[in-house]
C-alpha cells in the first residue's frame, strides 16, 4: 500500500496545564508507534479565539500534526481515542496526499509547459488548438 | 490582410458588435448586460459588496491564486481564506471575488474544512459568541421551555411553578 499523509488538528480546553497536552500528544504517539506511522511534524499553535463557541468554550488551545501512514485504521484509532479525552474539544483528520500529488502534478504540467514555449514569443509558435485562424494566419504570413 | 482577419473572427454573419468575446470595458451597448454605475470592475478592489440588487458587479478577471500558481488552497491559513467569506460567513460568490471555477471549487473546500476546525465561522453561528438576545416573555406564554435568556423577568420562572398566589402568574393562566 501506498504510503498516506495526513493532517490532525485537535483542539484542547483553554486552561489546560501543558502536562495534560503532552499526554494526549503522547498518546497519539504511542499509537502511531503500535500501528506503524511516523508523526512527521507537531506544532502547537497555542491558544486561539475559536470562531463560534465549542462547548461553551470562546478558546482553545490548538495542536497541529502530520502523521505519515501506510495503514489508514490507524487514524480511526487515534479519532477514537480523541473522541474519549475530556481535554479534547474538537478534532478534524485530513487526507492530503492526494491532494499534494495532484499539487505536483500541476506543477509539473506548469513548469514543462513554461519550458518548452519560449516567453514572449511572436504568436505563430504558440500551439493554440483552439483557433483555427492562427494556423492560417501564419502560413498566410 | 486586415479585412481577412476580421472576417476570419466574426465569422457568425455580419460583424454587429466591437470585438466579438471581449465584454470588458466596452461600455455602452444595449442589451441584456446591465452595467452598473461604475462599470466595470475597476474600483472594487477584493473586498467590494453589491450596493444594490440591480447592481452586476463585474470584477476584474483575474484569479488570485491563478496569478500566485497556488495549487493547494490550505485549509488552515485562515488568513487567505477570510478574504473570500463575508463578515457573517458566507462564502463569497464567484462573480465577487473573480476567483477561477476550479480554485472556487478548492476554496469551497479549504473553508468548510476551516469552518470545522473553528477556524471560521459557520454562516451567522458568530451570534453565538455573543449574549443571547432577550426573549418575549408573552410570546411564548407560560412553555418556559425558551428558558435560556438569564434576564427575563420574575414572573417567567414562576410561572412552570405553578404558583397560584401571585396575580401576574394567574394573568398569564389562561393563556395556557
Amino acid at each position: 500500500m501506498e504510503e498516506r499523509l495526513y493532517d490532525l488538528i485537535f483542539i484542547a480546553r483553554p486552561a489546560t496545564p501543558e502536562d495534560e497536552i503532552k499526554k494526549v500528544i503522547s498518546g497519539i504517539e504511542h499509537t502511531c508507534a503500535e500501528k506503524g506511522g511516523k508523526i512527521e511534524k507537531t506544532e502547537h499553535w497555542g491558544t486561539r479565539k475559536l470562531a463560534y463557541r465549542v462547548a461553551k468554550h470562546r478558546e482553545g488551545i490548538y495542536v497541529y500534526q502530520q502523521i505519515r501512514t501506510n495503514h489508514g485504521e490507524l487514524i480511526a484509532e487515534l479519532e477514537r481515542r480523541l473522541r474519549v479525552q475530556d481535554v479534547v474539544i474538537k478534532y478534524l483528520t485530513v487526507r492530503l496526499d492526494e491532494d499534494l500529488k495532484r499539487q505536483k502534478k500541476l506543477g509539473g504540467k506548469r513548469e514543462q509547459r513554461a519550458a518548452r514555449r519560449p516567453r514572449r514569443s511572436a504568436p505563430a509558435s504558440v500551439p493554440a488548438p483552439a483557433a483555427p485562424s492562427a494556423p492560417e494566419q501564419a502560413a498566410a504570413s | 490582410m486586415a479585412e481577412e482577419q476580421k472576417q476570419a473572427q466574426s465569422h457568425s454573419g455580419p460583424p454587429r458588435r466591437e470585438g466579438g468575446g471581449g465584454h470588458g470595458p466596452g461600455g455602452g451597448h444595449g442589451g441584456p448586460r446591465r452595467e452598473g454605475g461604475p462599470g466595470g470592475g475597476g474600483p472594487g478592489g477584493p473586498g467590494g459588496r453589491p450596493r444594490g440588487k440591480r447592481q452586476y458587479f463585474r470584477k476584474k478577471k483575474v484569479c488570485k491564486f491563478c496569478v500566485e500558481k497556488m495549487d493547494f488552497i490550505d485549509y488552515k491559513r485562515a488568513d487567505i481564506l477570510s478574504q473570500f467569506v463575508q463578515e457573517r460567513g458566507k462564502i463569497l460568490p464567484r462573480r465577487m471575488t473573480g476567483v477561477c471555477s476550479r480554485h472556487q471549487r478548492w476554496l469551497g473546500v479549504a473553508i468548510k474544512r476551516a469552518r470545522n476546525i473553528a477556524l471560521l465561522p459557520f454562516a451567522g453561528s458568530a451570534a453565538g459568541t455573543q449574549a443571547p438576545r432577550q426573549v418575549v416573555p408573552q410570546a411564548h406564554g407560560a412553555a418556559g421551555t425558551h428558558a435560556a435568556t438569564p434576564a427575563t423577568p420574575a414572573a417567567h420562572p414562576a410561572t412552570p411553578a405553578a404558583a397560584p398566589a401571585a396575580p401576574a402568574p394567574a394573568a398569564e393562566a389562561p393563556k395556557a
